[in-house]
């Protein structure tokens, strides 16, 4: 029996075929053993299926299954939310101009400690006292460009009884 | 809502054993039953009234299941047998079973050698059975239904009946 005739006898046990097709397929199956034998084999299976769904229940009870779906009807069924807008938002605003001037605080920062540390490994100035004149002091600011002297005592060509000390530039 | 709920009660049954026998997984029935009642709330007014409410909630659960199943399958690698299955020609080689595999069986162990027997099979065949055993579909209807030409739907339901028949009959020789 080739593939055809199988598929053919399948289909007029289903009653898929014209009644002239039947006919032809039930002679056939009267005299062929094979045929027939395949048939019985096709309505075996088709029997023990049949049935076999009665009594089959959803394991889960009938509020508990409502509530699961009506939990997602609603959830289905709430409004989407608003998308967000194509501008910047106010924060996003304030992030985008902070950023830049973050850094440029750090770079004003960290040249402020460089310039100081440079400032503070030399003497702003230079101070001298005059072995010939121990209550004078000179002090030079190279930076400033500026000379102190400071005299701790009236100098001798000053008006005497003026002992308080004085500075010149 | 109320008497949707009511519709829910009535049909659940029948929409989970549909699912139940595509699936042949309890959890997974479960959840494609639930996902299918939120669809058919949402398709109510859809709903002509061409068929009966079932028959429109089976309809809907079946193209779920089918749907799920075929991305079951792109995920998971072929197989030889499922190949030679496609191409049908495995189910001529096999041998008549000439006794009825079934006969003197209670129900319950039916039920149990025919639900592992129904999970051998590939989803195809499984689907393709199941539409004409249980829906009553003619070839025409399932073939629309999966998507292929009315000869498949013919190969597939054929090579489903003859593997059926075959595990049946070995479930019965193990006795």
């Amino acid at each position: 029996m080739d593939y055809r005739a199988q598929l053919k006898l399948q289909a007029f046990l289903d009653r898929e075929l014209s009644e002239a097709e039947a006919k032809e397929v039930a002679a056939w199956l009267s005299r062929d053993q094979e045929a027939a034998a395949l048939a019985a084999e096709l309505r075996h299976t088709h029997e023990a299926l049949a049935g076999l769904e009665t009594g089959v229940s959803l394991p889960e009870s009938r509020e508990f299954f409502w509530s699961k779906i009506e939990r997602d009807i609603h959830r289905a069924e709430a409004p989407a939310p608003l998308p967000r807008p194509a501008g910047l938002t106010f924060i996003g605003r304030l992030r985008r101009l902070l950023v830049p001037a973050s850094a440029v605080a750090l770079v004003a920062l960290a040249g402020l400690v460089v310039t100081r540390q440079e400032g503070s490994s030399r003497l702003p100035g230079d101070v001298e006292t005059a072995l010939s004149d121990p209550g004078a002091f000179t002090y030079r600011d190279y930076n400033a460009g500026t000379t102190l002297v400071w005299l701790s005592y009236p100098a001798e060509n000053e008006l005497a009884g003026e002992d308080e000390a004085s500075t010149v530039e | 809502m109320a008497a949707f709920e009511e519709l829910v009660a009535r049909h659940r049954d029948k929409v989970y054993a549909r699912a139940y026998s595509m699936m042949r997984n309890e959890e997974e029935a479960i959840d494609l039953s639930q996902e299918a009642w939120v669809k058919g709330w949402q398709r109510l007014r859809q709903f002509q009234g061409e068929s009966s409410f079932g028959t429109w909630m089976t309809r809907i659960i079946i193209n779920l299941c089918l749907d799920q199943l075929r991305k079951q399958k792109r995920q998971r690698t072929e197989s030889i047998e499922a190949m030679d299955e496609e191409s049908g020609g495995v189910e001529r080689q096999m041998p008549v079973v000439t006794v009825n595999p079934t006969a003197g069986l209670e129900r319950q162990e039916l039920r149990g050698r025919i639900d592992r027997a129904l999970g051998q099979l590939s989803y195809e065949h499984r689907t393709a059975l199941v539409l004409h055993e249980f829906e009553q579909m003619e070839y025409k209807e399932i073939a629309k239904t999966m998507g292929c030409s009315i000869g498949t739907v013919m190969s597939r339901l054929f090579y489903a009946r003859r593997k059926l028949a075959a595990l049946l009959a070995d479930l019965k020789k193990q006795d």
